[in-house]
């Protein structure tokens, strides 16, 4: 059972600490949420478990695989793929190739090879794409070149980068930052139709915190590093760790 | 029903390809001095295949080389020596010294993997200054600063022997570097490429190896700057290194930029675009201009190529290939052209 286990993480940036001893664990099948205030080391988790950041110590295994021996681009053949909070995108390219470019590991060297020759050149690649785009309700933008597209798109088209070489974990980092609400909406009920439909393991960061309450299994609440709480939403919103965190301290009464 | 699919549209090819066989006779046709003008296609051909090469780094991967000529250089002497000296068959080298060029730019690939952006010009730059002292140095067989007569290209028992001749060699080439380098770049390798260029992090999240894809950027380019200079080295039957030096490179970084980065097809427009310019344009107005312009005749190339840069990056940042998408646009909306788009 690939659970994502995450053992007393400790990470530092000269000085700063980003992480001090944070130990989790993610189970197959559930929507689990980050939250805390900017700086309370969601990203850097992120960036850990997606091999970027490297801790001092602790442990990230998935599967039985120890992610930290793996180097960055070997992450995505463990099964997990991640979104980023500012866009990652290839401005110049169109939407179909930017989907395309997620399912690069998946895509057979000596394949493409051939396909140099041959006359039909991407269209078994391209089917992939093509019904995550649908998926996502993309159809019929896959032609667009994505620089000129809406914010809202070009969120939507990195979220399809990372489902479309089919992983069982996705990090997804702030998918509602810069949304309206009829967007946020929209993303809550994709985020959890991939988990339901796709039956991928969600992971992801959010300040909007009726979305996060509305679809989250378990939620996590961090704070300058350190855990604060582990549980459902209902339990979450009750702690009065968090209360006070969060809210101030009279925010009770 | 239009295919939703990206694949090629491959019809303009045979007519392409009839085109680049009609031109020769073409230009018979119309004037008596036509060994010249097919003189200087053949180094916008071979300009071409190199500029390609460059687009492949520069303006794909966006690793920014100020060294080309310093692989044109070794592509050029390498096979000189290979093919007079060692006596190796013309055919052969046209295929071997690519593949050393290649090398070299592994080795000059290394120190990309750190540096970028300005710092590695600098590098690429450093490179085409070692390349040439290199060749000076080894005199024994490049007779140094003198220069070197080459042998004509021999292939399949034919030789080679006239600018008309040589045409149909360097133009197969061109041809055929042209639609590889699309595929090529139409493939998940040319993905990896761009990605690199506009995110490192998407990249390396989406599982491409940026050590390995740049290096093979950068061996790529080095093949194809090899492969132009093995065509330079046999087609032009003298090569000296006083040609390869810095300000070839930035010719061809002037080149990619005219045609538009990013986009073989620009890489191709840009070359023969300046080269036609700087072989038959600016001969015919030199001495014109200079009655006009208080500057000696000879600075007028340079003084006409940083004008052309300095326009297009202001005012044509796509190139001549992105003035070319914007006419196919104008003209698909024919009667209902917003003014704006056409700029």
């Amino acid at each position: 059972m690939p659970d994502l286990q995450i053992e007393d993480l400790h990470v530092r940036f000269s000085g700063v600490v980003a992480l001090n001893g944070v130990s989790m664990e993610i189970r197959e099948g559930e929507i689990f949420s980050l939250v805390g205030p900017n700086g309370s080391g969601k990203t850097t988790l992120f960036n850990c478990v997606s091999g970027f950041v490297k801790p001092h110590h602790g442990t990230i295994c998935y599967g039985g695989l120890d992610l930290l021996s793996q180097p960055p681009h070997r992450i995505i053949d463990a099964g997990i793929s991640r979104t980023f909070q500012n866009l990652q995108n290839v401005p110049y390219m169109t939407i179909l190739d930017n989907v395309l470019l997620g399912n690069h590991s998946r895509i057979d060297n000596w394949e493409t090879v051939r396909r140099w020759l041959s006359r039909d050149q991407r269209e078994s690649e391209e089917q992939a794409v093509l019904k995550v785009l649908d998926f996502l309700g993309l159809a019929n933008y896959e032609q667009k070149y994505l620089s000129g597209q809406p914010y809202g798109i070009q969120k939507l088209v990195e979220v399809a980068r990372s489902l479309v070489s089919r992983p069982k974990l996705v990090l997804i980092d702030e998918p509602a930052a810069g949304m309206n609400d009829q967007e946020t909406m929209e993303i809550a009920k994709i985020i959890t139709e991939i988990r339901d439909d796709l039956g991928i393991t969600v992971l992801v960061v959010e300040h909007d915190m009726s979305l996060v309450m509305s679809i989250s299994d378990r939620v996590c609440v961090l704070d300058s590093g350190n855990i604060v709480t582990v549980g459902n939403p209902d339990e979450v919103k009750e702690h009065p760790d968090v209360i006070s965190a969060f809210l101030g301290e009279g925010a009770v009464a | 029903m239009k295919s939703r699919y990206a694949d090629e549209n491959l019809s303009w090819i045979a007519p392409l390809v009839l085109l680049v066989i009609a031109i020769p006779f073409l230009i018979r046709g119309v004037t008596f001095s036509y060994r010249y003008y097919l003189y200087v296609l053949n180094i916008a051909g071979i300009y071409t295949i190199l500029a390609v090469g460059l687009d492949i780094l520069s303006g794909y991967t966006g690793l920014i080389s100020l060294g080309h000529a310093g692989f044109f250089a070794i592509g050029a002497y390498t096979s000189a020596v290979l093919v007079d000296q060692a006596g190796i068959p013309f055919g052969l080298s046209l295929i071997i010294t690519p593949i050393i060029t290649g090398f070299f730019g592994l080795v000059v690939g290394f120190p990309a993997l750190r540096v970028s952006g300005m710092y590695l010009g600098l590098t690429t730059m450093g490179f085409g200054f070692i390349a040439r002292r290199l060749i000076i140095a080894l005199r024994a067989w490049t007779e140094g600063s003198a220069g070197l007569e080459v042998s004509n290209p021999v292939l399949f028992g034919f030789e080679f022997a006239s600018d008309w001749a040589n045409y149909f060699l360097i133009f197969t080439f061109v041809v055929a570097v042209v639609v590889v380098a699309r595929r090529v770049m139409n493939s998940k390798i040319g993905r990896a490429f761009m990605a690199i260029r506009d995110s490192e992090r998407a990249a390396e999240a989406a599982g491409v190896n940026l050590t390995r894809y740049k290096l093979l950027a950068f061996f790529m380019s080095a093949v194809l700057a090899g492969l132009a200079g093995v065509l330079f080295a046999h087609t032009m039957r003298f090569i000296s290194t006083d040609h390869f030096d810095i300000l070839l490179s930035i010719y061809f970084i002037i080149m990619i930029l005219v045609g538009g980065v990013g986009s073989i097809y620009g890489a191709v427009l840009g070359s023969v675009f300046i080269v036609l310019l700087d072989f038959l344009l600016i001969p015919a107005f030199k001495d014109w201009m200079a009655l006009f312009v208080a500057i000696e005749v000879a600075d007028i190339q340079s003084l006409i190529f940083g004008l052309i840069m300095f326009l297009f990056i202001i005012f044509q940042p796509m190139g001549l290939y992105g003035v070319w998408l914007k006419m196919r646009i104008y003209w698909k909306l024919f009667p209902f052209n917003p003014k704006k788009r056409f700029t």
